[in-house]
């Protein structure tokens, strides 16, 4: 399908999803009293963007968000490069990371909570935690894409060792490595509304957690709704970036 | 011509004489068995302006001496010389060398990749830009300046691989392999370009190749070279006039001079 013609059509998809959600807790088919239709949660979700209370949990959520990743986004890195470039630690800490990947984070939470308390830090930590092995396993793959083609010819025509990281293996790896950056981003979102909703104070977690928990349907929904338009936000913009600076892999 | 003024001062200095001279070389790598001999005491001279073939079986160690002539491996014993220059580290200005297609930067486009060897070396940009259209529009790839690889046939990323060779104009060009990705239609006709382009400019070339009908097709004198460890068991110079025609490959002298090559390869191996 064209570019002009597939805008329409996605529009036209999300409508139609919140046309039959809407028709359907009317007609009675779900029950209202625990599927709030579209009518109430929608302006119910955008009163939220106006509510000093909502904002302030928000704004927490999003804090350590984005301090977990500025942290873990470059030790995964730098973790997955050194393993993928270095013969003797890529040996012996690869299988480490493969293994300890497919175990689920959460149930380490308990720890999180022993050791960190169940404030701000600890947020970042299990974010951070959720992200790390998704980053490091990217950036090894990064690593590895860097075909020895390209360097053996860069070699030949006299490239130094600065040339080749800035002209090869950068240009090479980042489509990948950005790829990485958005699935930790994604895990990193993950864990710090998962903490948040199992024990704290603040952050959008706690707030739909709370709603569930005292029956508030239409707050609940609202809640999620954010939480999904937030997380696609920052998810479509690092994969814009992506295509933009991977279009060559065709 | 503006390719040539960039490498003129490099080019005084090579000096004029630049037969390249390989001198009983014998190359070893180290493995997890123990050393492994790639090839053993190999000598012969490249003389300035020929076309010379380098054949052998796979793992006979011809890409091995590719690389020490370009310099990305040093011999083990031995020494390779460039007039009386010997080489030990690539020198770009002097040899060019020729990569499979799939050495092409596919973030680059077409003319980025040709003038990556002037981009390195800190060529200014109007001066690498024509250089490599230039380059683009001898190899007939005028008008996909701006592509990049994943967007041009085989063929055409191999011309790109070529252009990229001649680009800095060195006086010897080694060419590992370049066809052998290609189809045999795509890899008649660029053989056929690249002697219209070496008959141009009359370089010393390096063509290391697992086609027999290619090298006695292309080459002035072909190198048999023998199962690891290699050694070089023959020169045979190629006695059909140039330019090269396609009718010559009917010739019993191109099929004697082929099944010789042939015997050589063949005999050592098979009772």
């Amino acid at each position: 399908m064209s570019g002009a013609g597939r805008v329409p059509a996605q529009i036209g998809i999300v409508v139609a999803i919140f046309l039959i959600w809407e028709v359907v807790v009317q007609t009675g088919v779900a029950n209202p009293r625990i599927v709030p239709p579209p009518s109430q949660v929608l302006p119910t979700a955008i009163a939220m963007l106006g509510d000093t209370q909502v904002l302030y949990h928000l704004w927490i959520t999003s804090a350590q968000v984005m301090l977990a990743f500025v942290l873990v986004a470059p030790i995964g890195v730098a973790i997955g490069l050194l393993l993928g470039e270095s013969d003797y630690f890529g040996r012996a800490f690869k299988p480490f990371f493969y293994f300890v990947a497919s175990v689920p984070k959460s149930v380490f939470l308990p720890v999180f909570i022993l050791a960190f308390g169940i404030g701000f830090t600890q947020k970042v930590a299990f974010g951070m935690f959720q992200a790390i092995f998704v980053l490091v396993i990217s950036a090894i793959a990064a690593a590895d894409s860097v075909s020895a083609d390209y360097l053996k010819m860069a070699r030949a025509y006299g490239a130094s060792r600065r040339q080749i990281y800035k002209d090869i293996y950068l240009p090479a790896m980042l489509p990948v490595i950005v790829e990485g950056l958005r699935l930790g981003m994604i895990f990193n979102i993950t864990g710090v509304l998962f903490a948040e909703m199992y024990v704290s104070r603040a952050g959008l977690g706690h707030l739909v957690s709370n709603w569930g928990m005292s029956f508030e349907m239409v707050n609940l929904f609202a809640g999620i709704l954010l939480a999904a338009v937030l997380s696609i936000a920052v998810n479509e913009t690092l994969r814009w970036y992506e295509t933009r600076v991977g279009s060559w892999r065709g | 011509m503006a390719r040539l003024t960039v490498v003129a001062e490099e080019r005084d200095r090579a000096g004029g004489d630049a037969n390249l001279q390989v001198d009983g070389v014998t190359h070893l790598f180290e493995t997890v068995d123990g050393p492994l001999m790639a090839v053993t005491d190999v000598s012969f001279t490249v003389e300035e302006g020929t076309f010379v073939g380098l054949v052998g079986p796979s793992g006979c160690g011809k890409s091995s001496l590719l690389q020490m002539m370009a310099g990305l491996l040093n011999p083990t014993e031995g020494r390779i010389l460039i007039g009386a220059d010997e080489i030990r580290e690539p020198k770009p200005a002097e040899i060019g060398v020729v990569f499979q297609e799939s050495s092409l930067l596919p973030w680059k486009t077409a003319r980025e990749n040709v003038e990556f060897p002037l981009y390195l070396r800190g060529v200014d940009r109007a001066q690498r830009e024509k250089a490599a259209l230039e380059m683009l529009d001898l190899v007939g790839l005028g008008e996909f300046a701006e592509r990049r690889p994943h967007e041009l046939s085989g063929g055409m990323k191999q011309r790109v691989a070529i252009a990229r060779g001649f680009c800095q104009d060195p006086s010897i060009l080694l060419m590992d392999e370049p066809f052998a990705a290609l189809d045999e239609q795509t890899r008649m006709t660029l053989g056929d370009e690249l002697l219209q382009i070496w008959d141009r400019h009359k370089k010393t070339v390096v063509f290391v190749t697992h086609s027999l009908t290619e090298a006695v097709y292309l080459c002035d004198k072909v190198l048999v070279m023998s199962a690891r460890p290699g050694r070089i068991l023959k020169e045979i110079v190629i006695t059909l006039p140039r330019p090269r025609t396609y009718e010559m490959m009917a010739t019993e002298t191109f099929g004697r001079l082929r099944a010789e090559i042939w015997e050589l390869i063949r005999g050592k191996d098979r009772p």
